[in-house]
């Protein structure tokens, strides 16, 4: 193929082969993430050029099967038959050869050009297996090139037979003779059928004796005998099996029986590593306490490493920026509300947003490294027993789990379950899941009233957030989802350790998106606060639209321990997301902050900020070694900033009370962004409005119980 | 028998996969199918699902489909 050439590659494979990490090899920097079109499944994609021809990456999902049984399938499949995309670029991994053959037998199905990475090439040589690449080209006709992508190795050579192979046409399988003839039959009888214009023929046909079901709604194919009538007759005579079963049977037989003429075993490693591990961690009496400590450990990292770059943002934003955006208004002669609303509104409440990336990127870094090393189907495997109890597939741990990172994720990622019912428990229970937009709340009210045990109280949310979505999921199933609970099949993929690079793209993929949201919608949610709270204009906060209204919701509160119009007017502002209640609470307060005059230094400001920042890297690299408990949260360094407003704090709560205001910040409705997602995943208003109410008076009854029971038994 | 009752590191061979429809199709999918040999590796701390070994890859599931999937010892 000659230069100025344009081919679009889709590049397709199992789970957990290593196509991410080679995606990324390929692309590098010119990957870009976004959504499949309507659906939120991940879609990443790039633009190349190799000796002069483009070629655009399309990365499929991960999917074991072309079958239209789960979303991913269904995309992949979609775009693999509807965009015909040049050539396909299957990844496979070559230490799980067989069953990645599978895929692969039904992508040759589709007539489009394959070429096969034998990806994790260097664990299956570690592992003794020696593939015959020169047999396994022959076989199917297509190029079979050994990669490592996570040393990208083989990529070149990749880059230049994906090019070279546009033209090339796979081989053929014979899937027996029964079943040959009855594909022909049925390819007559279609030929010229004007429904099935612009499919390949050959799938087609192998689709329609499947009976697809999503195929035949797609094509409105109703009557499927004129189509298949005689060939299915026979076929059904001579086996006694379901056809869709037969030709299953079939591909695993092609890919079988490939497998076997390409691979040996010179040489068996004593124990594997992956056995090795799994001895420990799923056995028996350790794998509870290991999951445990597990999740203790990504929390403490996570909290330890991010904390300290959480005070560097702080003071910079509520430091030099506020100083230097001061100064400019006050040298343009801004008005004094202008003034208040870029500085109290805007920059306060963006800012309050913007200090928690650290947290955010160092929890989704962890949190990857779990699902990319392979323990989050350990994870799931352990907890199985127990979210099937509350009707959950062990799988619906993960969203659950993502949820402490962030709500709005985690919601789209119900979708890993097969089942609307599945996806709907899960996605009721999520906001249970303390996210870490809350955390700004616990780490507020906990350092002021708990200074001494701030990380043990903090724990104690997150725990109590759990317990209580293990008692609302029993609740659900013996009423709203009293329909049998889905089924559990899962891979438990080798351990594996996932590359720094990789984690760091992904958590900053996650951060960007926080960042966009905070951007746009914090933004205007700031705005909105600052205007009601300053509206009308010249009056006192509590006359203040939103003063007024936190008065009316006031006495609703009152048995709760926090009848006070700043709280309530807080716990509003919280719809729009949860951290707003802390800048809130800042722009109520921060009236009594006194003015502060500083001296205007770029240079001095540029180093105090370069210098803070070489102290929280310190921070963070000793917290993470020094100390083995949660210390880090309450040792962060006090803001000045936020002095006032503490004070402030201890005088209208008590450390009951406070307690009892963050179990309702813990539980009450989740932000605008995740009722927004849920919308968005379930197309239904009833379900969101039946998620308020619930989320309104649960909280209710659990801080009731918190506040009035603690002053039953004499505290606060 | 079926393979909720095999033992610990036993290898059994799969004869039959009492499933169906899309159950049955996903099963397959994973490589559950008749005639093909399963060692179930492991139980769960907490006495369900099962990791069994199949086609040289690990997977695991709930005693209560594996108890509609008969098989036989290995002699």
């Amino acid at each position: 193929m000659s230069g100025n050439e344009r081919i679009t590659v889709a590049v397709a494979g199992n789970p957990n082969c290593g196509k991410s990490t080679l995606i990324n090899a390929l692309a590098g920097s010119r990957l870009q993430v976004g959504n499949w079109a309507g659906v939120t499944v991940e879609k990443k994609f790039a633009e190349l050029n190799y000796n002069g021809t483009a070629i655009s990456l399309v990365d499929l999902p991960g999917t074991y099967s072309l079958s239209p049984y789960s979303q991913e399938e269904i995309i992949a499949r979609d775009y693999l038959v509807n965009e015909k995309p040049d050539i396909i670029l299957n990844v496979i991994d070559s230490t799980n050869l067989e069953r990645n053959l599978y895929l692969t037998i039904q992508l040759l199905e589709l007539g489009i050009p394959v070429v096969i990475a034998l990806n994790i090439y260097d664990e299956a040589q570690q592992k003794g297996y020696e593939i015959n690449i020169a047999i396994h080209t022959l076989l199917l006709g297509v190029e079979v090139i050994p990669t490592v992508s996570t040393q990208k190795k083989g990529m070149d050579s990749l880059l230049n037979v994906l090019v070279g192979n546009v033209n090339n046409q796979p081989k053929r399988q014979y899937y027996g003779k029964d079943l040959e003839s009855a594909i022909d039959v049925v390819q007559t009888n279609i030929k010229d059928d004007r429904r099935f214009s612009g499919y390949a023929s050959r799938w087609l046909a192998i689709k329609l004796l499947e009976e697809d079901e999503y195929l035949l709604r797609s094509t409105g194919v109703v009557d499927l005998t004129e189509l298949t009538g005689e060939a299915v007759g026979h076929l059904a005579v001579a086996h006694d099996e379901d056809i869709e079963s037969q030709i299953v049977d079939e591909r695993y037989a092609l890919a079988s029986g490939l497998f076997h003429q390409v691979f040996k075993q010179t040489f068996k490693p004593k124990q594997e590593l992956t056995e090795k591990i799994d001895k420990i961690v799923l056995n028996k009496y350790l794998g509870i306490p290991v999951f445990v400590f597990m999740m203790w450990l990504t929390f403490k990292l996570t909290f330890d490493v991010g904390n300290p770059f959480v005070g560097w943002i702080d003071g910079v934003i509520g430091g030099p920026l506020t100083k230097w955006a001061g100064a400019l208004l006050a040298a343009v002669h801004a008005p004094e509300w202008f003034v208040s609303l870029i500085l109290n509104g805007v920059i306060a409440g963006v800012g309050g947003v913007l200090v928690f990336i650290p947290v955010i990127a160092t929890m989704m870094f962890f949190v990857t490294f779990l699902e990319a090393s392979g323990y989050m189907a350990r994870a799931a495997f352990i907890m199985d027993r127990m979210m099937h109890k509350i009707g959950l597939h062990g799988k619906a741990f993960i969203p659950l789990l993502l949820g402490f990172g962030c709500n709005v994720p985690s919601i789209y990622s119900t979708r890993i379950l097969e089942t609307r019912r599945d996806k709907l428990l899960t996605a009721l229970l999520v906001p249970l899941i303390s996210c870490g937009a809350r955390l700004p709340v616990y780490l507020l009210f906990a350092t002021v009233f708990f200074p001494r045990h701030a990380a043990n109280v903090i724990l104690s949310l997150y725990l109590l957030g759990i317990a209580i979505a293990i008692f609302m999921g029993f609740v659900f199933k013996h009423t709203l989802f009293r329909a049998e609970a889905p089924v559990f099949i899962m891979e438990l993929p080798p351990y594996r350790l996932p590359s720094v690079k990789n984690l760091l793209i992904h958590s900053w993929e996650k951060v960007k998106h926080f960042v966009v949201k905070a951007g746009t919608l914090i933004l205007v949610a700031s705005v909105v606060i600052w205007f009601s709270l300053n509206l009308p204009y010249g009056v006192s906060q509590q006359d203040s639209l939103l003063g007024k209204t936190g008065k009316a919701i006031a006495p609703i509160l009152q048995p709760l321990g926090f009848g006070t119009w700043e709280a309530g007017a807080s716990l509003l502002t919280g719809f729009v997301a949860k951290e707003v209640v802390v800048s809130t609470m800042g722009e109520i307060y921060s009236g009594a902050q006194e003015e502060r005059t500083e001296q205007l230094s770029f240079v001095g400001d540029l180093k105090a900020i370069v210098v803070s920042f070489g102290s929280a890297v310190q921070e963070a690299f000793f917290g993470f070694f020094s100390n083995i408990d949660i210390t880090g949260i309450s040792s962060s360094k006090e803001e000045e900033g936020l002095d006032s407003l503490k004070q402030r704090l201890g005088l209208d709560f008590t450390p009951l009370s406070a307690y009892s205001f963050m179990v309702f910040v813990l539980l009450y409705v989740p932000c605008l962004t995740v009722l927004a997602a849920f919308k968005h995943e379930f197309q239904s208003w009833g379900w969101v409005g039946f998620v308020v109410v619930y989320l309104s008076v649960l909280p209710w009854l659990v801080s009731f119980a918190v506040y009035q029971g603690g002053r039953l038994v004499g505290l606060g | 028998m079926d393979l909720s009752k095999v033992k610990v590191g036993k290898t059994v061979i799969i004869k039959k996969i009492n499933l169906k429809g899309t159950l049955k199709r996903k099963f397959m999918d994973m490589g559950i199918l008749e005639g093909e040999m399963v060692t179930l590796e492991k139980i769960a701390p907490m006495g369900d699902p099962l990791e069994v070994t199949i086609k040289n890859y690990k997977l695991s599931l709930r005693k209560n489909e594996a108890s509609l999937i008969e098989v036989e010892e290995v002699q």
